[in-house]
Parts: structure tokens; sequence; C-alpha cells
């Protein structure tokens, strides 16, 4: 970071402090045992998603997907199909209404064809939509459809699809070669050919990564009802505004405020299933033919549909290293060729850049495209840099003979500079000083045994015949608080309970929980009497769960909201009441200032005598009923001469940005504070090959914890997760014939319950964060970075490096020189 | 498939079965090829029970069938005729303790998988009022939840055999 950039980041904040308003005192904020706002409902069954919505005369649609991996249409007979009783609609790629491009979804809302001819990968929906009174039935209607089909040549592999001559993926959009010239991300400081020149080692390392995905257990659905004019449409989504922006673009222009979108609850999918291009192009088609036949349309895919997503960590990444003897790392240069990436391609030395001292990084991303399903970012998009910053750390401790903890240590900094000035910037930009990752790693070190158990690599046989080993791994918090949000607030009638309202998808995170205690301990309210409505179009939009902002955005919005409340309400005790036609009442404080009176578990008071006060159910007053508060229609009013103009229980949707939106340094200069360490042991059986993961240790700074459950589920289910991908995840396609071979449960392991050993979840706060209160996201990056953890444990155990991900026993044995 | 089969397979005519589900007695037409699963969520609309792999590979379709833990999109409606089921709107119903020890150890993420377990675990708790750790494993080790919830299952089921314990002193499994 240059002085320039320095001091204009000092300048964006607008004082030294990086929340200006910390609280003194938390009630339920940060305090354990808080019950869930949505526990009954998911224990219960009651709790309902997308594919769970059943309406009167409601059909079923499926569409029909590509046998081949690269093919075209060229004629379809669908007249048997439309004949199957219970057959009420068949769409073609032909229909005139489906001529053109529409806004489908899509990390940016992309424009593509609703009902496409072409298939660039085998499974692909294409061709067709069939509706019926069944699921079963629109199925045996796709069965009954004759296609002609023109066959393409095809290519699946990364490296084959970079060779000049390779058969073309997509020849409509990438006529010229597979590489998306597009794509191309460059990034970097320094100048690496200086830094190796200062290395005293340097080594050269490949690895690849396979496709992985989210396997979410809800399939993907919509629904779509006409009501008349009116659009109402059921989303499997976690941006729900997003998609009401692209509805509101279909059909010649739908007015917004005649759609009305509801965002139940989410079978999860990680981010992953929200970010396909493609993914409105069912509830596209059921509106064309729910139209039609004048009924509300669900359409679905099966099981199997949902694999052909994947997560954008797949490709092959060639990385040199420059190091000195005692560990200092002198320059990183990176290249990546990533696959199918249907989102702009995302920068794989980044955390070299944002978390180390390391003065010369380059790294280079290239994106290549494969007869295989869209990969869009499935919990993060920043797998490789995670991967990266593992595997260089790693392997430069082994190869220089040094712990891997001190060598992270000591590279540990940011933008190029060391701790000690990072550790300067905190303090000027009001952070206590914390020096994260030392004390990350100390408390994970402590809880995997990190010290009496470490050994050199392949060094441990245990008496079960099987290698021992250890791993760690670092990278810095997520704290992207991108975007903006808009949360709305109101105070009942009658009881003066809370209402929070703002339409957004719920990953599970337990956020809702989490902005009711943020809610009720700054209005000054009971948890139990704050509620989140969250499944409902609100209007405006809701920062959604992506990019880890669901308290870094959505709390500061929360928080912002209820302030303005609690002060409107106070503000409305000091004033003379309700004038109606038959009366005007005092104020309910006389002769007091709004700066004189509290508000604790729903009761006003006067601070100086808590004896003078009124619970906030009395002060807002019945509805429908004549009362202090109340015109004679039963509108809230606060007129009069002292009075205040706008009704006190309403507070209009609060716009309020992240931090780093707002200070203008989400982009370009934004230092990361708080870290994270992971530790795992593991045990290698030589002669299969098979990984067993003994511990895992996940050790992180989120700044400050606002819901232990919520942090904590994170951090052990993202444990489990990132085992899984770096372990036993992997989408098999067919070499031959380009079909996808394990597009199921049984064949795509995800772990159970007896795969992973143990997990232990520490959490550090530090108050380093830029969210609210000092918190940083964790929704995206244990998953995110545990899967590269798999390696260094494997390598110490078995004393060489696999070289591909996941780290499957063929690979294993393969390493071992034993297959 | 030609459309000879389709229109066979459309003809076999429907027949009635009988179920008790959560204690209420149903007379039912169904489809020979639908699920015991189909029939739960679409004709009795107790869509609690949920689906995730559709081929018996992930318990998120677990009812208790007869006393006995069963998936059930792998089950043909029509092979179950006569039978009890119990789903998690009838263990929620009847206040089983699973249902609180679930909420007060956050075992639900996303939530999707969340109803299997509990039924899962409630027909572990009826054969075994006090289950070992890997007692628990063993059973539970045929639900899937792709949001990693596991650890927090096993301290639930464990709060909920000792609350079990306390209001069926003498051990046994209740009714
Ligand atoms: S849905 Fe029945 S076992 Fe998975
Ligand atoms: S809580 Fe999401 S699948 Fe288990």
């Amino acid at each position: 970071m240059t002085g320039d950039e320095k001091q204009r980041m000092l300048e964006l904040f607008d004082n030294k402090r990086a929340d200006k308003y910390p609280r003194e005192t938390y009630d339920v904020i940060g305090k354990r045992g808080v019950r869930r706002t949505d526990g009954y409902e998911k224990a219960s069954g009651a709790a309902k998603y997308t594919v769970d919505v059943q309406l009167p005369g409601m059909l079923y649609g499926r569409f029909l997907t590509s046998p081949h991996p690269h093919a075209e249409i060229v004629s379809m007979d669908t007249s048997a199909a439309e004949k199957l009783p219970g057959v009420r609609c068949v769409l073609r790629y032909d229909d005139p209404e489906l001529q053109n491009e529409e806004s489908l979804g899509g990390h940016e809302l992309n424009s593509v064809m609703p009902l496409p001819r072409v298939a660039y990968f085998q499974g692909e929906e294409v061709g067709a939509f069939a509706v019926a009174d069944s699921e079963a039935i629109a199925e045996d209607a796709l069965r009954l459809i004759k296609v002609e089909w023109k066959q393409r040549p095809f290519v699946l592999d990364v490296e084959k699809a970079q060779e000049p001559g390779a058969p073309l993926s997509n020849p409509e959009n990438n006529p010229e070669s597979n590489m998306d010239t597009r794509g191309i991300y460059m990034e970097g400081h320094g100048d690496v050919a200086k830094g190796f020149a200062e290395a005293d080692k340097i080594l050269e390392f490949k690895y690849t990564f396979g496709l992985n995905t989210w396997a979410g257990p809800e399939r993907p659905c919509g629904v779509w009802r006409w009501n008349g004019e009116f659009a109402e449409v059921w989303v499997k989504q976690q941006r729900p505004h997003i998609c009401k922006r692209a509805i509101s673009t279909w059909f010649g222009g739908l007015a917004m405020n005649k759609i009305d979108v509801h965002c139940l609850y989410q079978g999860a999918s990680f981010g992953g299933w929200s970010q396909m291009a493609w993914n409105l192009g069912g509830t596209y088609c059921a509106a064309v033919v729910a139209k039609r036949v004048n009924r509300p349309v669900k359409w679905l895919f099966n099981r199997r549909e949902d694999f052909y997503g994947s997560n954008m960590d797949a490709g092959v990444f060639y990385i040199k290293v420059g190091a000195k003897l005692d560990g200092t790392i002198t320059a990183v240069e990176e290249r990546g060729v990533v696959v199918n990436q249907a989102m702009p391609v995302f920068g794989i030395a980044k955390h070299f850049l944002e978390n180390t001292r390391v003065h010369h990084v380059h790294g280079r991303t290239e994106a290549v495209w494969v007869n295989k399903g869209p990969t869009v970012p499935t919990r993060c998009e920043q797998n490789s840099n995670c991967y990266s910053l593992d595997l260089v750390t790693n392997r430069v401790a082994e190869a220089l003979g040094l712990d891997p903890v001190e060598v992270a240590l000591k590279n540990d900094g940011a933008e190029g500079h060391d701790i000690d000035w990072l550790n300067e910037r905190k303090a000027e930009l009001g952070f206590p000083v914390t020096d994260s990752l030392r004390v990350c790693v100390e408390k994970g070190k402590a809880a995997i045994g990190w010290d009496e158990k470490r050994h050199p690599a392949g060094a441990k046989k245990l008496p079960n015949g099987k290698m021992h080993g250890l791993g760690f791994t670092w990278t810095h918090e997520w704290d992207d608080s991108a975007g903006t949000s808009e949360i709305g607030m109101y105070v009942e009638r009658n009881d003066g309970t809370v209402t929070i309202f703002g339409c957004r998808g719920d990953g599970g995170q337990n956020a809702e929980t989490a902005y009711c205690q943020i809610a009720a301990d700054e209005l000054g309210f009971r948890m139990e009497d704050v509620r989140f409505k969250h499944q409902d179009d609100a209007g405006f939009f809701t920062m959604t769960p992506d990019t880890s902002t669901n308290l870094s955005v959505n709390g500061w919005a929360t928080r912002h909201a209820a302030r303005m409340l609690r002060q409107k309400l106070l503000e409305a005790a000091i004033a003379p009441r309700g004038v109606t036609q038959l009366t005007s009442f005092p104020p309910a404080f006389p002769g007091k200032r709004a700066e004189e009176l509290d508000i604790k578990d729903g009761v006003i008071f006067e601070k100086a005598n808590p004896a003078n006060r009124m619970t906030v159910a009395d002060f807002v007053g019945p509805s429908g009923a004549q009362g202090p508060l109340m015109s004679p229609v039963g509108e809230p009013i606060l007129a009069g001469k002292e009075g205040l103009d706008y009704p006190i229980r309403f507070t209009p949707p609060m716009f309020e940005h992240g931090w780093q939106v707002q200070r203008g340094t989400y982009l370009g200069v934004r230092l990361r504070f708080c870290r994270q360490a992971h530790f795992m042991e593991v045990e290698v059986d030589p002669e299969t090959g098979e990984v067993d993961v003994i511990k895992v240790v996940t050790v992180n700074d989120v700044g400050k914890v606002i819901n232990w459950d919520g942090c904590e589920g994170q951090a052990y289910g993202g444990a489990i997760m990132g085992v899984g991908r770096g372990r036993t995840e992997e989408v098999v396609y067919d070499q031959r014939t380009g079909i996808m071979l394990n597009g199921n449960l049984l064949n795509y392991k995800i772990p159970t319950l007896m795969d992973v050993g143990e997990v232990e979840t520490i959490l550090v706060e530090s108050g380093m964060g830029y969210g609210p209160y000092g918190t940083v996201g964790i929704g995206e990056d244990v998953a995110t970075v545990v899967p590269a953890l798999i390696s260094p444990a494997v390598h110490n155990a078995i004393g060489t490096w696999v070289e591909g991900f996941p780290i499957t026993p063929d690979r294993v044995l393969k390493a071992l020189g034993k297959a | 498939m030609n459309m000879a089969i389709v229109e066979e397979k459309r003809t076999v005519s429907e027949q009635a079965i009988d179920l008790e589900v959560n204690g209420e007695a149903h007379r039912l037409s169904v489809q020979p090829q639908w699920t015991l699963l189909h029939v739960l969520q679409e004709k009795l609309g107790l869509t609690g029970t949920k689906e995730f792999c559709g081929e018996g590979a992930c318990g998120a379709c677990t009812v208790i069938m007869d006393g006995r833990p069963v998936l059930s999109c792998m089950m043909l409606a029509i092979e179950c005729s006569g039978k009890t089921i119990e789903t998690v709107e009838g263990i929620a119903k009847a206040n089983h303790p699973l249902i609180e020890a679930y909420i007060k150890h956050s075992c639900m993420q996303c939530g999707f998988c969340t109803p299997g377990f509990v039924v899962t675990a409630k027909a572990l708790l009826d054969r075994n009022p006090n289950p070992t750790v890997d007692e628990i494993k063993e059973a539970m080790v045929g639900n899937l939840c792709r949001c990693g919830t596991y650890p927090a299952h096993i301290k639930a089921i464990q709060e909920a055999a000792a609350v079990l314990k306390v209001t069926a002193p003498t051990g046994g499994a209740r009714p």
C-alpha cells in the first residue's frame, strides 16, 4: 500500500474508530443459549420450503435434458407427449414466445435463452418443458419426445482443451479456441524476478482440483401463479429481490408492484444454485405455461440434474515460490486455468496480497471451457486462493525443514508489509490491537497437540499399520462487507412486540436470530418480543447471505433501524400525543427530554426515577380502538405543535451500507486484520490409500460473536463439508461418452456422521472486524479453507505430496507409487 | 419408452389402502407406483417428511412404521396398508423432548434434513432409552446433513434421553 492509498483510507474512515458506536454492555448479543427463531419450525417439520408448495390446481413441469455432452437439436416431435393423458402443455424451443434472450439469473443478471436448442454438456436443460398433472406424468411425457440430435465433438479435460486443435466446447461463444479471452485476470505487486533473485530456495509445483458440487438437499424448483395480472412467485434462491428485478423485465416488462415474491426456507445450496446463469429459466417457462393453461405451475429438477452445477475451484494451478532459509517468502508466481466459470474470473494469488508481507507476487488466472456444467462460487469463490496459501506455506516449510506454523507467522502481514506495520494500522483505525494469527495458532496448537505429536513427514507408523499425520493451514477471515441493505422495523399495536422485515433467503446460518438479538439489545426489548419476517416480499432489497454479509451488512442495517426506532419511541414519549376529534392527550412523560428516558425489557422509564414507567404496549395502544395514540380511523398519529409529523410505530426501510462500501474501502484498500488457523490429524492406510480424519481443530477470530450457535455451526459445519470436498467429493464424467457418472448421493460421497472425526471449534474475539461491534463473516470461510488442509496432513503422514484434489485413495496410492 | 407402455402404466387402477398416521386413520386411493413419501406429502400434506436423495441414501424421508424407522422413499404405499405410521409432525405434536433438545442444541442449519434426524432419533430412543455415543452414531449414520450439523445431534439426543429418564423413571420406552 502506498502512502497515498493509506492517506485515502484514513480519510475514508470518518473517524478513527472502526465501529463508532459500540455498545458498552450487551444483554442478548453474544449470550450463549439464545433460542433459534427458526428452531421449532425446522425441528417439527413445520418449516416450508419451495419444494413443499402445493396450490389448488397446481401443475408440474420438467425439462428435457441432453443425452449428449455437446449436441444440437435438428428436429423434435412432441406429438406423442402432447397426447398423453394428464399432459397440459409441452413447451418447445421453437415456440414463438421463447425466441428472445431473457434475464434469467446469475452472479450478475445474464441474458440467456429460456429453452435453448444447443446443449454444451450432458444433462443440460434444452428443447422442451413438459407440464402435467403430476411430476411422474411430466417425466413420462419427456420420454415420449422424439429428438433428432446432431452430435458435436466434445472435450472434457482441462489440459487437453487448451491444446491447439482441440474440439471446440462452445463455438457459439468461443469460436476461436476454448480459452475465454475475456476471462484473464491478473493481480500482483512488486517484481517477481527480483524476488526470485533474493531467494535461497525456489520451488515449483502444480496441483489440480476436480469438480465438486453443493449437493443441496432441496432440489432446484420454483412456482409461478398468475393472480389475474399479478404475478406470485416462489423462488428457491438466496437472492429473492434480485430475482424480482429479473422477473420485472419479462413479458415486455412487469411492474415491480405487481410481482409478489415468496422466498421460503432454503434447502441450502451454499450460494451455488443462486449464482447459476439460467437459474430462473424454469420459472420463466413456468410463467409462460401458467398463463396459457391458467393454472399455477411448479417446475423441478431431479436429484441428478442438481449435480451438473459445480464449485469453481476446478482447474489446474502452477505455482513457483522463492524463500529465504529462515522461511521468509520472497516471491510467489501463480498461473491458474479454471474451468467453466460462470461469473467473472477471480484471482488466485489474492491471499498473498491481502494476508502476507511477501513483496513480490504475481497471479494470472485464465479460463477454459469444457463440455461440463457451469461452475459458480459454492461457499465461496476463493478456494484456489486458500489452496495456494496452504500449499505454499507447507511446501516451503517442508523444503526448508521448518514448522509451517512458524512460516505462516513469519510471513503474516498485509499488502506486502509485515505484522508490525499491520498492527500500527489497526491502532490508527481505532481497533484493539491483537496479533490475531498468533492467538489463533497458539489455541489451535494446544487443542490438536501440535508440539507433542508433530513428527517428520512419513515418520510415524501407528500400531494399526496406518501412517499418522498432522496438518496446519491459515488465512484471513472473511470480512467482505460488500453490498448494501435495507431493513424495515416497526412496533406492533396491542402488545408492543417488534417486527423486522426484509425479504432474504435463509441459508441456515441462524442469521435471523442474530438480527433479533441486535434489535433487542439496541431497542431495549426482550429477545422473545422481536421477530424477523424474511420470507415475503418487502419491496426493497435486503442483503442476501452472499459474501458472508449476513452480519457485516445486514447487521449494520438492523442496528441502524433499531436505533432510529428507539429514538422515535423516546421522542414520541415526551411529545403531546394523538389529537383526535374528541380530545387530545398529554405526553406520556410530560416535561422530560428524550435523553432522560430509557427502554428496557419493552418498558419505557425515566432513568432518574425508574418508577415513572410505561410499557411500550400501553404506549402504542390497541389497534382499531380510540386511545391516547389513536386517530378516529385507528391511524397512529403524532400531530400538534410540538409533536412529530410521522407515525411512531413504523420505521421506513433503512438504507445502510456495509462499512467498507460506506467508507469506499471495499475496492482497493482494505486491510485484513482477523485471521483463522486450522489443524487436522489424519491416519492414512498405506495399503488402501484411505485417509481417516481423526480430528479437526478450527480457530476463527470472528471479531465479536453475536450468536454463538450460528458461529460455531458455520465453523464445524464448514469443517465437515470441507473434509468432504478435500477428501471424497468429485463429480466424475466418463471421458469416452461425456456422461456424468455419479450424479447421486450414493456415488457422490458427502460426509456422514462417522466420516469426520472430532471437530473442535474455537472462536477468538479480537474486535477487529469491520462489521458492527467488530464482527466478521463466517459463512463461507471454514468450508473453503479446510479442503486444502488435508494435503499437508496427508503429506505429513506419507512423506510425499498428493498432487490432485480431492485426496482420494487412488491419488494417495499413486503418490506412494502403488498405482 | 413407447406410448403403449406409458398408457398401460396409467391405466392400472388405483387401490384403496388404510393407513394410521400420527394416530389418525386414513383410507386412501393410491396408484401402485406411488411411494409412501409421495402419499404423505401430496395426499396428506405432511411435508415435514423430506426427500433429499430419493433413493434410500440419506434418511431425510424417515418415518416410523410399526415401531421401526423406514425410508418412505423406498416403500410403495400399497405395501403399507394396515400399517401404523409416525411422522415428524406426530412426534412434535406429542411434545417429544427431542424437539426442544434439537432447538436448544441448534441441530438445524438449513433444516431440510432435520425432520429425518428427529424421526430416526425418536426410533432409537424408543428401542434404546439409554444410548451410548457410539450407539447414537450407529443409529444416525444413515442420515445425511449437507450443512454438517452432526456434532449437535449427539448432544441433543443425549439430552432428550436424559429428559425421558426423568419423565419415565422406570427407564422404559414411552408409548
Ligand atoms: S429421500 Fe429417502 S433416503 Fe433419501
Ligand atoms: S441442516 Fe441443511 S442439510 Fe442438514
